[in-house]
């Protein structure tokens, strides 16, 4: 969280140019300047740099992004898992940064980071949901439909993608509603008897996905890199997994960042379907937006929890337990209603 | 000292550092913690006064609802001779009981805090041991199911109050 300035950033620079010397010995001449914060994320801060090293005759420059673990906060996922599915994708055509480096455990730039090739473009979100960005958004949820499909199309087990933990159609499902449910039960700070509900609920209604994707885990605006109607890089994999497409698709259209306001999540998923040739059946349709409210829950409480604890003393994350009522008020309202008279 | 109450004085805070300190502040870290800051002091200063009321009201449908589900429950345990429901039926009814003995005649935000994790601890517990076997969907249990659902729906508009007040 904290930015580091002056001496700090010297020390950093020069931290940096040291490691991309131990990833590239046979560089010399290594130079990294403009190195500047670009954001201090609630899982990575991201540093932008320039590097520039000369290898025999040739010289070498990169636009360099560093993505350091930020101290505790509302995720806490490994760093290696995420470079390779980066660095693997990266090769399929997909919008996605180059990987340059990783320094998994921290041990030349304090904490665990690895550097992506910068890409143009911006992230701002906000500016696609205003209605003078309509247009612009339009082009850019076309887009993200074609990225989807084509992410979710991709053949991860000839990427080598299968060092993710391991899923079945009929268990997909189940795996992800039990690792959220663990996190729930280690960072709850009381007992949340709706959310208890909310997983008995998903654990009881489990559909079976139609086929076992790469599943981004945080698809939506907010996590891109666009200019005008184009998508230039897809972000922040930090959640990415084996599973049910559909989890994305849903994801995408959370209150929060949904571009229903210029696509339909049904003409979303039509587009999506001929695209991809990956059909989205209602069941799961319904099950992983509900599924994707109490993600959302748990993401903020465990941000909550961080912030408790004094793990984290990140401000921005601090009152996230706050935001869990209207998660859940939303799972509720698209939760089919109990049929009394209908026991078994 | 009754004025200015807390959530007043909260507010006023947070205006002043939103019009006097945040201008100074360039873009960056420490400008996006204490806007987040502001906002949380905002949002405290609008439901300070109301926290106490809040839990009061919350406890007591919580307790009318499961004092209303108890005979219902009662009847499930005899019907399915179920050995964590009666458990849970038990403690139910013995929570309940400690209802009538409050603590002091005005009892604090925090005791009355204290009894809302309590009821929210049994609720939860109620669900998950009537969910323990997902095939006994007899009546009886979907009756409790339905009214708990309506529980927490009312406790979740409630709560909306305390965590995204209208400002």
């Amino acid at each position: 969280m904290k930015e580091p300035v002056g001496d700090a950033v010297s020390i950093l620079r020069e931290r940096l140019r040291e490691f991309i010397q131990a990833q590239e010995p046979q560089a010399e001449g290594i130079e990294v300047g403009n190195l500047a914060p670009l954001t201090a994320g609630n899982t990575r801060n991201a540093w932008s740099f320039d590097a520039s090293w000369n290898e025999g005759e040739i010289k070498r420059t990169a636009g360099c992004v560093m993505l350091r673990k930020a101290e505790a906060g509302q995720l806490e996922t490994p760093l290696i898992p995420e470079f390779e599915v980066i660095r693997r994708l990266g090769k399929t055509g997909l919008p996605i940064p180059q990987a340059f480096w990783i320094d998994p455990e921290g041990k030349w730039l304090e904490r665990p980071a690895f550097i992506l090739e910068r890409v143009a473009g911006t992230s701002d979100f906000p500016a696609l949901m205003r209605p003078e960005g309509a247009e612009m958004s339009r082009g850019v949820a076309e887009h993200l439909v074609e990225v989807g499909a084509q992410l979710h199309t991709a053949d991860w087990k000839a990427l080598g993608l299968d060092f993710l933990p391991a899923t079945t159609i009929k268990t997909a499902a189940a795996q992800q509603v039990e690792y959220w449910e663990s996190l729930f039960r280690r960072h709850r700070l009381e007992p949340h008897p709706a959310m208890v509900a909310a997983f008995i609920w998903l654990k009881e209604h489990q559909p079976v996905a139609d086929r076992i994707t790469v599943v981004h885990g945080d698809f939506r605006y907010g996590n891109l890199l666009y200019e005008g109607k184009r998508i230039n890089a897809l972000l922040d994999w930090e959640m990415v997994h084996l599973g049910d497409p559909v989890e994305d698709l849903t994801w995408a259209y959370r209150a929060l960042w949904s571009p229903a306001g210029v696509m339909s999540l049904e003409e979303f998923t039509d587009r999506y379907t001929k695209a991809s040739g990956i059909p989205v059946h209602p069941d799961n349709l319904l099950f992983y937006r509900l599924f994707n409210e109490m993600k959302h829950a748990i993401i903020s409480l465990t941000g909550a929890k961080s912030f408790n604890d004094g793990r984290t003393r990140n401000i921005v994350i601090a009152d996230r337990a706050a935001t869990v009522t209207s998660y859940l008020i939303q799972f509720f309202d698209w939760l089919p209603e109990v049929k009394v008279g209908k026991a078994s | 000292m009754i004025r200015p109450t807390v959530g007043e004085l909260l507010s006023g805070v947070a205006v002043s550092l939103r019009e006097r300190v945040l201008p100074e502040i360039p873009p960056g870290v420490t400008r996006r913690q204490i806007q987040a800051a502001i906002g949380i002091i905002r949002r405290v200063a609008l439901v300070w006064d109301k926290t106490g009321p809040y839990f009061y009201a919350d406890n007591q449908d919580i307790e009318e609802t499961l004092r209303r589900l108890l005979p219902v429950l009662q009847r499930v345990v005899a019907d399915e001779a179920d050995a964590q429901l009666e458990a849970v039926s038990m403690k139910l009814r013995s929570t309940l009981e400690q209802s009538s003995q409050p603590a002091g005649p005005y009892p604090s935000p925090a005791v009355l805090g204290d009894r809302n994790i309590e009821l929210q601890g049994l609720l939860a517990e109620l669900e998950e041991v009537l969910h323990e076997n997902p095939a006994a969907k007899t009546t009886g249990r979907l009756e409790i199911d339905s009214v708990v659902r309506a529980l927490l729906r009312r406790m979740l508009a409630r709560e909306l109050e305390i965590t995204s007040p209208a400002r």
